[in-house]
């Protein structure tokens, strides 16, 4: 369902031009659980933003469902991610003001879909946080705080899930349990992709790639 | 309440003090701009109101300025012209005149106490028309001595009616009849007395320093001024309307500074709007981008921060306009201890159009201010801005 081929991304940061993707092909399936591991500064992150139509390539195909994201202008890029993309960070990204609720909503604001209180409910519910959705973030725990951001990149219904190194502020017991939970979508026929530094948690994803100088080594 | 507007409430409340201080800017801003506008539109009224009350429909003077006319209407200057009163006759003689009555207001020294009394000479029976507002304790002179003073003079002097006031050079005993009550204008200052009185005093028995004129019907005052013109010859006619042009005339300076020291207020802070947008806006950069990877577009995350500037800028606008009301008699106590003249009655008033439009001028300029922040926020690059 996902297919990148020949992906190349080259930036400018300061004077030098990076080669930041040199010539990567990629193919997942649905209800994959996929991770990515590699060196800081391999590309693993350019490699997520453009799955996640966040950045398009320099050169290459990204075919999602058949459509070449690579082509197509910033309005229908914000379209794919409201409608087909999930997002989660290292560093979670709550609004501090928000609550667990809103901050879970957020997305359905910008999709311009009403936020339902059962669905929030159901979500929170499913990673653990119903007793939590009054809450503000600052009174959250850190695995609290990135289940949240599951459940908030959850919302929109996507068909990926991307997380840049869910696990990466967490200790070993909140890592598992996230990876649990990303594990449980996946089977349920979510396709998840995970940048993971963690060795062991790479070892139970379903398959890993791992990326090195911008290129992909099996 | 809105997705969009809970968003932009709790960025807001994240920042209390920065927000809260922005906002007291504006309230500043728009609290001055409401007070002046008000003042001079009070002011206008107000004169308008105070010329009304005179009862006169226009003043007969000798030829001269038409500003020094104003002030002696207004304040009773002290005009070193004067007109002859046989121009009475022609006055009685004219048409459509309902009364006409000499004014004479002088400089006279005062022998006993060794200093200069401002002296207005008036027909007393007149008073009541020229002065319809005035609040009498005692009661208006009906004697050739007697006097009635302006409440500075009296309470000066700590003089009540039945009190002799003078005793002239030829040895005259001019008593109190009445004290006017305080009317917060330069009448306060002033010794009035019969103008016969006034006549001898001077020395100068015909001298008035100008007459005042109502006219049976307002509508054929321009017929009955051109005809007395043409027919006495030494005299100028000045409207009530005209003086009221002169004063405006006069103030309309005051008030263009005033305006524009008021617009550079509003213009800074403006500025602390912008300011304290963009900070906002680059603290949350990283907020911003996670925005956009979870599906907000440029168009989204410029409504955000606008929304933000025009919550700054209609509460400050609210709040700054409640405190000028509140203050309001502060402001005025103030303005009249500065200004030259001050129409009584209350200056500022509350005008909800007034204030309404305040509010609404101060957020077309916030938002006016948040623009390019809003700008700058839409063009975040979100790769970028999560990076870090």
């Amino acid at each position: 369902m996902i297919e990148l081929k020949r992906i190349e991304k080259i930036y400018r940061r300061g004077a030098e031009d990076v080669h930041a993707l040199r010539g990567v092909d990629l193919s997942i399936g649905k209800g994959e659980l996929l991770a990515i591991t590699g060196p800081s500064g391999a590309g693993k992150t350019t490699l997520l933003h453009i799955l996640g139509c966040l950045d398009q390539p320099t050169a290459g195909e990204v075919l999602i469902d058949g459509v070449d994201a690579a082509r197509l202008p910033e309005a229908q890029l914000v379209g794919l991610r409201r409608v087909k993309i999930g997002f989660v960070f290292q560093q979670f990204y709550l609004i501090p003001g928000l609550s667990v609720f809103d901050n879970i909503a957020l997305p359905l604001l910008f999709s311009r879909k009403p936020a339902s209180r059962e669905k929030i409910a159901a979500l929170a519910e499913m990673v653990g946080l119903s007793h939590r959705l009054d809450h503000v973030p600052a009174q959250l725990s850190g695995g609290e705080m990135q289940r949240t951001a599951i459940a908030r990149g959850l919302v929109n219904d996507p068909e990926i899930l991307l997380a840049d190194e869910p696990t990466g502020n967490l200790d070993s017991e909140n890592s598992d349990r996230i990876f649990e939970i990303l594990r449980s979508l996946s089977s349920s026929g979510l396709t998840t992709v995970m940048i993971t530094h963690n060795p062991d948690l790479a070892a139970r994803a379903g398959r890993t790639v791992h990326i090195r100088d911008g290129a992909v080594h099996p | 309440m809105s997705g969009y507007l809970k968003l932009a409430v709790k960025n807001l409340l994240r920042h209390r003090t920065r927000s809260a201080l922005t906002m007291l800017g504006i309230a500043a801003s728009v609290g001055v701009l409401f007070s002046v506008l008000s003042f001079n539109r009070g002011f206008n009224e107000g004169l308008a109101q105070e010329l009304e009350r005179t009862g006169l429909h226009f003043m007969v003077v000798p030829s001269g300025c038409a500003h020094e006319v104003a002030a002696l209407v207004l304040h009773g200057a002290v005009i070193p012209k004067f007109l002859d009163t046989g121009v009475m006759q022609h006055l009685q003689a004219a048409d459509g005149i309902a009364l006409a009555t000499p004014i004479l207001v002088a400089q006279l020294p005062n022998v006993q106490k060794g200093r200069i009394d401002l002296v207005y000479g008036v027909d007393m029976q007149a008073l009541a028309a020229i002065k319809p507002g005035w609040r009498i304790t005692g009661r208006i002179p009906s004697q050739p001595d007697e006097i009635l003073l302006g409440h500075e003079v009296a309470g000066h002097e700590k003089l009540k009616p039945g009190d002799v006031f003078t005793v002239t050079a030829d040895g005259r005993r001019l008593v109190v009849a009445g004290i006017v009550g305080l009317t917060g204008s330069q009448d306060d200052a002033f010794v009035y007395l019969p103008i016969a009185t006034a006549q001898q005093l001077l020395n100068r028995p015909h001298a008035a320093t100008a007459i005042g004129v109502k006219v049976a019907d307002p509508e054929r005052m321009g017929e009955i001024t051109d005809a007395l013109t043409a027919a006495v010859p030494g005299i100028q006619i000045v409207t009530m309307g005209q003086v009221m042009n002169s004063i405006a005339n006069l103030a309309a300076a005051a008030r263009a500074m005033s305006l524009a020291i008021v617009l550079i207020a509003v213009l800074i802070s403006a500025v602390g709007v912008m300011n304290s947008i963009l900070m906002a806006v680059f603290e949350r950069s990283q907020e911003i981008g996670m925005m956009r990877a979870v599906g907000a577009s440029r168009r989204d995350v410029f409504r955000i921060i606008l929304e933000e500037t025009a919550i700054l800028s209609l509460g400050g606008g609210i709040v700054g306009i409640v405190v000028a009301i509140l203050g309001s008699t502060l402001i005025e106590t103030f303005v009249r201890s500065v200004m030259p003249y001050v129409p009584s009655g209350n200056l500022i008033s509350f005008d909800p159009l007034l204030a309404l439009g305040s509010v609404a001028f101060i957020t077309a300029i916030g938002l006016g201010a948040g623009l390019y922040p809003a700008w700058k926020a839409s063009k975040i690059n979100p790769v970028e801005a999560i990076k870090g």
